[in-house]
């Protein structure tokens, strides 16, 4: 029993990380129409920040309100001196494009911070554990748990009830019909991609106590947050929640109950869903 | 007009490289180096790098090899088997160089020694530790300096029959790295202990090495009746693994752990007062184990050049050039046939103690260190107490057992 329930908050406190990574990658698809190959990037330069913050302030949350904007603002220069000369032509021009950027902020984030792996310790009020049964758990774990939902209903807020959610729902649906209305789009899409790389390094600077910080950590969770996009429907967003916390559980529960089979479950998962919808679980019709 | 301005500058630059070359006195030895250079586990490349870079300019200092001076190539294999084997060939054919060492993963050794063969070029494995390579796959050109999985849990093994757990279980990377310790774990110790019990293979974790949360893994552990755990994670993924099992409670002095390679330095530095205390680490070089005169040459020199203490890995890089360089002389010659003779048989003392190549399988006798994590106020890392230390003799197992016959 305890072991399900350590299970449950282990699949739960994974699968938020990957949801503020997939919802990012999720929007920027959606309404740009871009796969963004240097999210997991993004991701970690936003783990790097809040390390830096933290070394400057003592304080995580220091880390956690100052590092994602930097790396909105580094990203609203990607897309208007970068990306935007590129949305006329081929899609493979994008992919080469963000192929590189990912390489490229890999590489920069070496240069500047060195090869090493670097702790971050989570907040004192979250330093702690609770008593789990017979074990204990640790706090950071279950702010995480309790903060992805959070975000989430924030986000779903900020769709619903705000305009400019309503206007990105709107160029999402139909970018060429928001333009004939008075929709700015070359404003929008550099808000939103700003707004996907903020999420991305929120994510980034929540990972950071709860994993080290260390050239690459994108790499294992943005491969898992395309997986998310995909089973989710690519550019939705309830889908990014779903697939992520389906992800998460399938992480924890497959370790314990198949191991063997354990790395291969979300591509297996991948494949049942692509077969069955191959639009994803929530995604609409074309 | 501009590519005939560029053809233009081609030529100019063949000419100049072509002059420069002509101008030394005479060609250096060129020693390549594959390591993780990036990636989860880049420090190992890291301290390698440093290793290799004080050992070349102590040799150049005294007057080179045979004469000749030491140039270094570096090349990151990013830890996968197809990068390190171009890696090894660009060596070979583009650079020319007269001898490869290096490799971190066992994945990329089990990868690149069959290769050697074909290149006819003298490898130096430094680093992993996987048998194969100087047991069922080993090969005329193939050398290691450093200890192997066998050595490494033999002590395991020796150190396991005297706590007093007795259900073990494992955490490893999910390659053969951590599969064969798990296995000679088991082979090992039973005979020492006959009452030992290993938990059957679908409640033992292996993770990938992609792995950033290892909780699933450390709940299933907890919850597993184990009381023993040996731990074969390494670089990145022990660090994330230390950090997140420490706050589950699986350090509560429950269990005895074992961390085949938990006193690597780049794991200490990262971790510094994170990693926790009484816990048996082993490694293949520690640099407070020995007080002999060449080790502390060794640390002084690389803690003044670094300002840290020398990693074991940064310890492999070292004795495979000193080692290079003695069969260099022995053999009077860098011809790659003279050296792997010269190899052979070698014995040479560096800062781990003295390490005699096997003529029958290449494999280094060298000394195991294990050790007890503790604080010392004095010290910016963990550092180990209760060292326990093993002659080379007393935990390699016999040519015999390694399966090597000699191409």
């Amino acid at each position: 029993m305890e072991g399900f329930l350590a299970n449950i908050l282990n699949g739960l406190s994974w699968g938020m990380l990957l949801f503020l990574i997939s919802m990012g990658l999720t929007t920027v698809f959606g309404v740009m129409g871009v796969l963004n190959f240097a999210h997991g990037s993004l991701f970690m330069l936003g783990s790097y920040l809040c390390m830096q913050f933290v070394r400057w302030s003592g304080s995580f949350w220091m880390g956690l309100i100052f590092g994602p904007p930097i790396v909105a603002a580094l990203s609203i220069l990607i897309e208007r001196f970068l990306l935007r000369p590129l949305y006329g032509r081929d899609v493979s021009f994008q992919l080469l494009l963000t192929f590189g950027l990912m390489l490229f902020l890999d590489d920069g984030v070496r240069l500047i911070w060195g090869p090493a792996y670097h702790v971050v310790a989570p907040p004192a009020i979250l330093a702690g554990v609770i008593p789990f049964f017979s074990q204990s758990y640790p706090v950071y774990r279950i702010f995480l748990v309790i903060l992805g939902p959070l975000v989430g209903l924030g986000l779903w807020m900020f769709f619903t009830f705000t305009r400019w959610g309503k206007i990105l729902r709107a160029s999402a649906m139909d970018r060429q019909m928001a333009e004939i209305i008075g929709v700015r789009v070359p404003i929008l899409f550099t808000g939103v991609f700003a707004f996907g790389a903020w999420l991305a390094a929120l994510g980034g600077a929540l990972a950071a106590p709860h994993q080290s910080v260390g050239p690459a950590m994108g790499e294992r969770i943005i491969i898992e947050s395309f997986i998310v996009v995909v089973i989710g429907g690519m550019g939705s967003f309830p889908g990014a929640f779903v697939g992520a916390l389906i992800l998460g559980l399938l992480n924890s529960f497959g370790t314990t109950w198949i191991p063997d089979l354990q790395m291969a479950l979300p591509y297996l998962f991948l494949a049942v869903i692509l077969l069955t919808r191959p639009r994803g679980l929530f995604g609409g019709e074309a | 007009m501009k590519h005939r301005w560029l053809s233009v500058l081609l030529m100019l630059l063949v000419v100049f490289a072509m002059a420069g070359a002509g101008f030394a006195a005479e060609k250096p030895v060129k020693v390549g180096f594959v390591y993780i250079m990036s990636g989860p586990f880049a420090t190992y490349g890291q301290f390698a790098k440093q290793g290799a870079e004080l050992a070349i300019d102590e040799i150049n200092a005294a007057g080179g090899i045979n004469g000749r001076k030491v140039e270094a190539l570096f090349e990151d294999s990013t830890g996968k088997p197809d990068v390190g084997i171009r890696a090894i060939r660009k060596l070979v054919y583009e650079n020319e160089v007269d001898v490869v060492m290096g490799i971190d993963s066992s994945g990329v050794a089990s990868a690149v020694a069959p290769i050697m063969n074909e290149l006819k070029t003298p490898l130096i494995i430094t680093h992993a530790a996987t048998p194969d390579v100087t047991g069922t796959n080993c090969n005329r050109y193939t050398f290691r300096v450093s200890l192997n999985i066998n050595q490494n849990i033999a002590m395991a093994s020796k150190l396991a029959a005297k706590l007093k757990a007795k259900t073990w279980t494992t955490v490893g990377p999910d390659y053969s790295f951590g599969h064969q310790s798990w296995e000679y774990f088991q082979k090992y110790l039973q005979p020492l202990k006959q009452d030992a019990v290993f938990l059957p293979k679908d409640q033992v974790a292996f993770s990938p090495m992609s792995t950033t949360d290892f909780s699933p893994y450390i709940t299933k552990i907890l919850n597993s009746k184990a009381d023993g755990v040996l731990i074969s994670l390494w670089g990145g993924n022990l660090i994330d693994f230390i950090r997140q099992a420490s706050d589950m409670g699986f350090f509560d002095g429950k269990r005895e752990v074992l961390m085949t390679l938990g006193a690597a330095t780049e794991v200490l530095y990262s971790l510094k007062d994170k990693m926790p205390e009484n816990i048996w680490v082993g490694t293949r070089y520690w640099f407070a184990a020995n007080d002999s005169p060449v080790n502390k040459a060794f640390v002084d020199a690389y803690m003044k050049r670094y300002n840290v203490y020398p990693s074991y890995n940064a310890h492999g890089a070292y004795a495979a050039l000193k080692a290079y360089a003695a069969a260099a002389k022995k053999a009077n010659s860098v011809d790659k046939e003279k050296i792997v003779t010269a190899l052979e048989g070698l014995s040479i003392e560096v800062p781990v103690g003295k390490i005699t190549i096997r003529p029958e399988d290449h494999q280094a006798v060298t000394d195991g260190v294990w050790g007890q994590t503790t604080a010392d106020p004095k010290m910016p890392i963990r550092t180990l107490k209760n060292i326990f230390q093993l002659p080379g003799d007393a935990i390699t197992p016999p040519v015999s057992e390694t399966g090597c016959k000699m191409k």
